[in-house]
C-alpha cells in the first residue's frame, strides 16, 4: 500500500519552489527523438558443458535474425569457458543486467533476451507518491481550464 | 547497406553465418582475446568499442553515413593514439559553429524580449559542454568514444570535455555529408528538444525597483500590488497571493509568508512574464531545407 503523506502547505511549497532552481527538469528520452536504452547485449557461452545446450541452439539459430531486426543494439557473442551461459545487457544510462540462462529451455531464451532489450537501465525503484513530477505545487497541477486571469478586473466589469 | 559482422575465428565450431546486406551489429570475439583485455584488478571488462559499436550508433540515432568509418571519427579524439588515427578535431570545429548557429536562432525566434547577454548565458547553460556531454552519455557514446585521459589516476578528468567534442563532432559529419537540412533535423529532435532553463540565467536582485522601469519604458501604468487571496494572517504560518498590476490588467502572480515577499515574488513573476516570454509555433524546422529563420524573400 502506496503510503501519501499530506504536504506541510508552505513549507512544501517553498521547499518545492527552491529545488526547481537546484534541480531543474530533466530531460525525458521521447521528447523529440526516443534513443534506445538498450546499447549492448553479451551472450556467453560454454562449448564444453551441458549447461549451455540450449544457449548454443538460440546463438545458432535465433540470434543473428535477432541482431538484424535490433540494427541500434551491439550483439556480441562470446565463449566463456567452464562458466554457465549469461546474457549480459548494457544500457545508455550506465547500468547493466545480467541474466543467467544455465536452466532455462530453448523457448525461454528468447523471451529473456526481449525482457533484457525492452528494459529501459534504471534500477526497480518504489515510488510512494501518486502523481511524480519535475514541477511540484501544492496548488494543483496545471489546468487549462483556469488559465484565463480570472482576477482581472476589466473581465468583470465588461460582464455587468 | 554493410555488413558488419566482425568474425574472429574460434577453435571450436560455433560458426554463425554471414549476416549480409543488414545492419546487424553482431560481433564474435574469442576467449583469449578477452582474456587479454581484462585488467589485473580482475573486473569484469568488456571489450573495446569495434566497428560493431559504431554501426549500432548510428542505427540508435537513426544516421546512416554509408559505413566509411564516420562514426569511428567522430567518437576519436585526438589523444587517442597520439593523433596518428583520423580523429574528430575538424569535424568538432565545424560541428560547433553548426549547432551553435542552429540553437541560436532557435532562442532568437524563441524569446523575443531577452537580451543578448541573457541569451548568450542560456545557451552556454542549457546547450554548452556539459549539456552536450550529458546528450553523448545519452547516446551511449562514452562506450564507444577513444580517448587517452590526461591522468591514469583520475581516468574522469576531461570526459566532459571529450564527450562535448564528440556530440559537436557528429554535429560536424552530419552537416559535411548530409546537408544543412540533415543537420538541422538531427539538432531540432536531439538538443532543442531538450528544457531549457531561463529562470536561473536572469538575475535579478530587485524585482520592484526593475518592473517600474519596464513599466515607464513601455508606457504602461505604475505597477499595483493587490492582495489577491490571504489565509492566518496573524498565525504562524500565514500564506499571502499577491498580485501585481498595472491598470486593470494583472501581470504577475507571487505567494509568500508575508505582504513583503509575496509582493517580491509578484514583481519577479511579472518580470519573468516578460523578459523569459516563449513563442512556441516558431518557424525553424526541418521540413524547409533552404529558407533562413530571417530570409522573408529570399530563397537560397
Amino acid at each position: 500500500m502506496a503510503t501519501f503523506r499530506l504536504p506541510n502547505v508552505l513549507n512544501e511549497v517553498i521547499r518545492a519552489h527552491r529545488d526547481q532552481f537546484l534541480r531543474p527538469v530533466q530531460p525525458k528520452n521521447g521528447v523529440g527523438a526516443f534513443v534506445f536504452p538498450c546499447r549492448k547485449l553479451v551472450f556467453n557461452y560454454c562449448e564444453r558443458s551441458g549447461s549451455s545446450k540450449s544457449m548454443m541452439e538460440y546463438l545458432q539459430k535465433e540470434a543473428t535474425r535477432f541482431a538484424s531486426e535490433n540494427p541500434q543494439i551491439e550483439v556480441v557473442v562470446q565463449p566463456r569457458p567452464s562458466k554457465h551461459p549469461i546474457v549480459r545487457a548494457f544500457y545508455t544510462n550506465g547500468e547493466q543486467k545480467t541474466k543467467c540462462v544455465r536452466r532455462c529451455s530453448a523457448g525461454e531464451i528468447p523471451e529473456i533476451v526481449k525482457s533484457l532489450r525492452d528494459h529501459s537501465g534504471h534500477k526497480l525503484h518504489r515510488w510512494n507518491r501518486y502523481v511524480i513530477s519535475d514541477t511540484p505545487s501544492v496548488r494543483g497541477i496545471y489546468s487549462p481550464f483556469h488559465d484565463k486571469a480570472v482576477y482581472s478586473i476589466s473581465d468583470l466589469k465588461t460582464k455587468q | 547497406m554493410f555488413s558488419t559482422v566482425t568474425r574472429v575465428t574460434s577453435r571450436a565450431g560455433l560458426k554463425l553465418g554471414m549476416v549480409g546486406g543488414s545492419r546487424a551489429a553482431l560481433s564474435i570475439a574469442t576467449a583469449r582475446k578477452m582474456a587479454k583485455e581484462s585488467p589485473a584488478s580482475g573486473k569484469r571488462v568488456v571489450a573495446e568499442a569495434g566497428s560493431t559499436t559504431y554501426a549500432a550508433l548510428e542505427a540508435r540515432l537513426n544516421l546512416n553515413f554509408g559505413g566509411h568509418g564516420v562514426m569511428e571519427q567522430v567518437c576519436t579524439h585526438k589523444s587517442f593514439a597520439q593523433g596518428r588515427v583520423e580523429h574528430n578535431e575538424r569535424l568538432e570545429w565545424i560541428g560547433k559553429r553548426v549547432l551553435n548557429l542552429f540553437v541560436g536562432e532557435h532562442l532568437l525566434a524563441t524569446y523575443p524580449n531577452l537580451s543578448t547577454e541573457a541569451l548568450q548565458d542560456v545557451q552556454h547553460s542549457s546547450f554548452g559542454m556539459s549539456s552536450l556531454a550529458e546528450i553523448g552519455r545519452h547516446f551511449g557514446m562514452q562506450a564507444a568514444m577513444r580517448w587517452e585521459p590526461v591522468s591514469r589516476e583520475a581516468p574522469a578528468v576531461g570526459l566532459t570535455k571529450v564527450l562535448g567534442k564528440t556530440v559537436q563532432a557528429l554535429v560536424g559529419a552530419i552537416y559535411q555529408r548530409q546537408g544543412e537540412a540533415a543537420a538541422r533535423a538531427f539538432v531540432k529532435q536531439h538538443v532543442l528538444s531538450r528544457p531549457v532553463d531561463v529562470e536561473s540565467v536572469m538575475q535579478i536582485k530587485n524585482p520592484k525597483v526593475m518592473l517600474v522601469a519596464l513599466t515607464r519604458q513601455k508606457g504602461m501604468e505604475h505597477p499595483v500590488a493587490r492582495i489577491l487571496k490571504e489565509t492566518g494572517r496573524f498565525t504562524s504560518s500565514p500564506v499571502f497571493i499577491v498580485g501585481v498590476f498595472c491598470g486593470t490588467k494583472m501581470v504577475g502572480m507571487g505567494f509568500g509568508s508575508s505582504l513583503k515577499m509575496a509582493e517580491h515574488r509578484a514583481a519577479k513573476d511579472a518580470l519573468l512574464k516578460y523578459y523569459a516570454k516563449e513563442i512556441k509555433d516558431i518557424s525553424v524546422t526541418g521540413d524547409e531545407p533552404d529558407v533562413s529563420l530571417f530570409a522573408q524573400d529570399v530563397v537560397v
